[in-house]
């Protein structure tokens, strides 16, 4: 029993990195449809830069988490600007922008490779590490709090759901197209990015972490539905649930194991495809 | 005019005795996939190898000339340079890429009979899965080392054990051969595990295998950020047992990405610091290259020096006399525990001595000093 | 395209393995069976418009099915070919069928499961799959007491590549490709004009998938190893990428986009050393940003 409730704990850390990165990719997909696979890219991303900033500079722990969420916002924006206006400006076919956004995954991934050595860099914890976990799901709490406030309470929040609704309609009432897609996209990337700088005291910083974590972050998008914020964080929480339950307590060989949370997907996808929550009506 | 520049080039090529042919010798490595933390300084290995046998004069009066290619962990892109290193006139091809891509090279060295040897991969189905006359493995082979773990286990009387490992396909060979020898050895898997790459935690597998209650663990995975994770699972819940690893956690690394959590792992390894040969190599590649090696640079190192004596011994560059002289070779390097040799009898292929490992322990953070030698 | 001009381009393409080296030969036959895949993947993905990443997966699938077939069960050469077709069409109808009922990237997501899948059933396949090491060390049987190997086998593999080209030519200019365009467009005009989208959706799939199982079947052959690694996940989006760059949608594009993405490495390794991949990702950006619609529009530019 006592297992099950550190299982629990576990598994609710690992779902909220899941989630934030599904929250990533909700960010950016509800506003313009852009599904933004360089997600892995920037939770890499934030890893390294924790790498530097905390272990190789030493840096004290708030000022180096709020200096590479800071440095994502940036680096999101920055992407925007870079891949995404230009071919929306030139009305290019959805695909265009998907496409130039895997290019910047390679982009970004070599980058990495090509400047630090290959090997796995050590990232320290916020406190101890049986502490993590915790601090893992207090920061998630607060950044998925915080957003489903802004979406639900603010005037800013409120033209975001405009623009998903109907961008051509939110154009004609005045709201920036343009700033509300380089906002999505820098949230996006400061997601992702935290969601990396989280998870790497455990995993350590590799430039190969970032595909793994970009399909397990979409399958808990798909899951949870791109309806609303809090999906991507349900999403998050049942992928990490039925992986490591499916691990520790499933009476199949452990290789079988990792294609449980797969055939779930297949068949949940099947059953119910638009994900657990649906977006609320206009 | 044009007679006397021709008499004049001749001239010039004639006395300069270096003019001649170089020995070519192909590298097939990986430089940006998932082998490069191993395959690139193992090329470093090979690289210093070659600047100092050059210094020297080279191979049959000849200098010896690295071709180097980047399969990208792709075997299907291995296979095709394999070839192109061929067709360029490489008379033999180091792999030092993934288990699988050196599979994949070997179709083709079996096709045109050219000799490869790979210095580092350890899957013991290399040699045994294609009868390649052309294909000679010097790794240490995972059956080497989990008898050798297991002999220096054995004092302490174990009966059921965990094995835990990766899904990588090399983690996934590992495994399978320290099962095999575990049960061989009369000892019991209790639990086998693994952790999937990309994992964010390993907290199941582990917790599934305390509620085994095994003597010990052995670890047989590759994947480094991996193994990082089952270390810190092991300290958040508490276990106390006896971890045994593959020749993984001797890859100076975990030094500073597991720092804290290894005190008192045991390991295999191919490296005795304590060896006059490895004090030697340490001190000239630091004094060549300002640089710091671990054994990784010292698996390409040996390599390509067998290659050198090899074709020292065919005494020409001809593959088939390459092919035999390296059948018969012995040779002692700087891998293994003192005093071994690497030597292939019976027209067996791999080339590791079974009682060639050693076993170490992490005191502290350190790589500590060798506690057993082979597999007595 | 006429009959002659299909025979001279067959010619052309059939002869060139003869006056290529070994190492030239291997890299020609990958870059046909990669065009192949790209022309299969196009009429999915840019024709018909859906988004799938298994078709490596069916690849691997014919591959592994074949060399199986043939090797561990022993069956004569035909049959195994048409056995392996059939598991092929099989096992995407078993995908198909039920994913016509998701859409967008939600059949995505199914297909990256299923590969994803396919390479644990590879590796856990005991005996059957080879495991992690695959199956290696096999050769071609002899097909009416003739050995095909080396250039000869490369002829072999030009035709399967102009049989898909032409059989893909054949459906885009009929009925079927304006259906499938119409369901890419617009599924719901589609439906309203009388076309059975589900069922177009299915026939789709299954085809460009058997076709893929095909060209895996005869990729088995060429480096004479089928193991797990080869047929791993981020072929599958290489596969994109080519279609993409080079011009979802066109046949032309296709063949452009799996040249240029399946040669870059190549060409780039020598030169730049280790950043080959870190040009490559440049390159591609560059190539959409410059060409949205994919490189075949600079040739539409040129041959105005």
């Amino acid at each position: 029993m006592q297992d099950f409730f550190e299982l629990s704990l576990s598994a609710a850390a690992s779902g909220c990195i899941y989630g934030l990165v599904a929250l990533a990719y909700l960010l950016m997909i509800r506003p313009t449809g852009i599904i933004n696979f360089a997600v892995g890219e920037w939770a890499m991303l934030g890893a390294f830069g924790g790498f530097l900033l905390l272990t190789k500079f030493e840096w004290p722990y708030p000022v180096g988490m709020a200096v590479v969420v800071a440095l994502m916002l940036a680096v999101g924006w920055g992407t925007e600007r870079l891949a995404v206006r230009p071919l929306m400006e030139k009305r290019a076919p959805l695909l265009a922008p998907i496409l130039a956004l895997l290019g910047m995954l390679v982009i970004f991934r070599e980058a990495i490779s090509v400047s630090f050595p290959p090997d796995p860099h050590p990232v320290p914890y916020a406190f101890e590490i049986q502490h993590q976990k915790y601090f893992i799901i207090a920061v998630s709490a607060l950044v998925f709090a915080g957003f489903w406030f802004f979406f639900e309470k603010t005037l800013w929040g409120r033209s975001f759901e405009a623009v998903s609704l109907n961008r051509r309609a939110a154009a004609l009432m005045g709201i920036n197209l343009s700033r509300v897609t380089a906002l999505s996209f820098a949230g996006g990337a400061g997601a992702a990015g935290l969601a990396g700088l989280l998870v790497s005291p455990n995993v350590s910083a590799h430039y190969l972490m970032g595909v793994p974590l970009a399909i397990q972050g979409f399958t808990a998008l798909v899951i949870g539905g791109v309806g609303r914020v809090e999906g991507a964080l349900l999403g998050g929480m049942l992928l990490a649930f039925a992986e490591q339950l499916t691990t520790r307590y499933a009476p199949i060989p452990s290789g079988y194991a990792q294609g449980v949370p797969l055939l779930f997907l297949m068949i949940f996808l099947l059953v119910r495809p638009t994900g657990l929550l649906r977006a609320r009506a206009a | 005019m044009r007679k006397l520049f021709a008499a004049l080039a001749l001239a010039a090529f004639a006395a300069n005795p270096y003019a001649q042919e170089t020995i070519k010798i192909g590298v097939i490595t990986d430089r940006v996939g998932v082998s490069k933390p191993y395959s690139e300084p193992a090329t470093e290995g090979i690289a210093f190898g070659v600047d100092e046998l050059n210094r020297k004069g080279g191979i049959l009066g000849r200098k010896i000339e690295l071709l180097i290619e980047d399969d990208q962990s792709r075997p299907d892109i291995s296979a095709a340079l394999a070839r192109k290193l061929i067709d360029q006139g490489a008379v033999f091809i180091l792999s030092m890429s993934l288990t699988p891509a050196t599979q994949q090279q070997q179709t083709v060295t079996m096709e045109a009979k050219t000799p490869q040897m790979t210095p580092m991969n350890s899957g013991d189905t290399l040699t045994t899965q294609l009868q390649n006359p052309y294909f000679w493995q010097t790794g240490p082979l995972g059956s080497i080392q989990i008898a050798t773990l297991l002999a220096h286990a054995r004092s302490k009387s174990l009966k059921r054990v965990a094995l835990i490992t990766d899904n990588s396909d090399l983690g996934q060979l590992l495994g399978r051969f320290f099962k095999a020898g575990l049960e061989k050895s009369g000892i019991q898997v209790v639990a086998e595990e693994v952790v999937p790459r990309g994992a964010t935690t390993a907290a199941p597998q582990m917790q599934k295998i305390r509620a085994a209650s095994p003597d010990a663990m052995f670890m047989a995975g590759v994947l480094t950020a991996e193994n990082v994770l089952i270390f810190k699972a092991y300290r958040e819940l508490g276990l106390k047992l006896p971890i045994h690893s593959s020749y993984n956690l001797s890859v100076p690394i975990y030094m500073t990405v597991a720092k804290g959590l290894i005190n008192g792992v045991t390991f295999v390894d191919a490296y005795d610091p304590e060896k006059p040969e490895v004090k030697a190599f340490e001190a000239a590649y630091r004094k060549a290259t300002g640089k710091e090696p671990f054994n990784l640079h010292g698996y390409g190192y040996d390599g390509i020096n067998m290659v050198a004596e090899a074709i020292r011994r065919a005494g020409s560059t001809d593959k088939e006399k390459i092919r035999e002289a390296m059948q018969g070779l012995t040779y002692s390097g700087v891998m293994g525990a003192k005093g071994m040799k690497y030597s292939f009898p019976e027209g067996k292929r791999a080339g590791y001595d079974p009682n060639g490992m050693v076993v170490r322990v992490y005191e502290g953070d350190k790589q500590g000093k060798v506690v057993h030698v082979g597999q007595k | 395209m006429r009959l002659a001009a299909w025979l001279g381009a067959f010619a052309v393409l059939a002869a060139l393995p003869f006056f290529l080296g070994s190492y030239h030969n291997d890299v020609y036959r990958k870059l046909l069976l990669w065009i192949t895949l790209a022309l299969g993947y196009n009429f999915l993905f840019g024709i018909c418009g859906q988004v799938a990443f298994s078709h490596f997966a069916f690849y691997g699938i014919g591959a592994y099915s074949v060399v199986i077939l043939l090797f561990q069960v022993g069956l004569p050469l035909p049959l195994a070919i048409t056995l392996g077709v059939v598991i092929c069409v099989a096992l995407a109808l078993a995908v198909a069928i039920p994913a016509t009922r998701l859409e967008g990237f939600y059949l995505a997501l199914v297909t990256l499961a299923l590969a994803q899948l396919f390479i644990v059933v590879l590796n856990e396949g005991g005996a059957v799959t080879g495991g992690t090491g695959g199956i290696a060390g096999y050769r071609l049987p002899a097909v009416f007491g003739w050995r095909i190997a080396g250039p000869a086998y490369t002829v072999v593999i030009v035709f399967l590549m102009l049989a898909t080209l032409a059989l893909l030519l054949r459906l885009d200019g009929s009925w079927f490709g304006r259906a499938c365009r119409a369901v890419r467009d617009n599924p719901e005009a589609a439906a309203a004009m009388g076309v059975d989208v589900a069922r177009t959706k299915v026939i789709v799939f299954t085809l460009t998938s058997a076709l893929a199982g095909v060209a895996g079947m005869v990729y088995a052959f060429v480096d004479n190893t089928v193991n797990p690694p080869i047929f791993g996940l981020d072929n599958a989006f290489l596969i994109l990428f080519m279609v993409i760059v080079g011009g979802a949608g066109r046949h032309a594009g296709a063949v452009i986009g799996a040249i240029l993405l399946f040669l870059l490495p190549f060409w780039l390794s020598p030169l730049v050393g280790h950043h080959h991949q870190l040009v490559f990702g440049l390159f591609v950006l560059a190539a959409i940003l410059f060409q949205p619609k994919g490189l075949i529009g600079l040739w539409d530019r040129f041959s105005r």
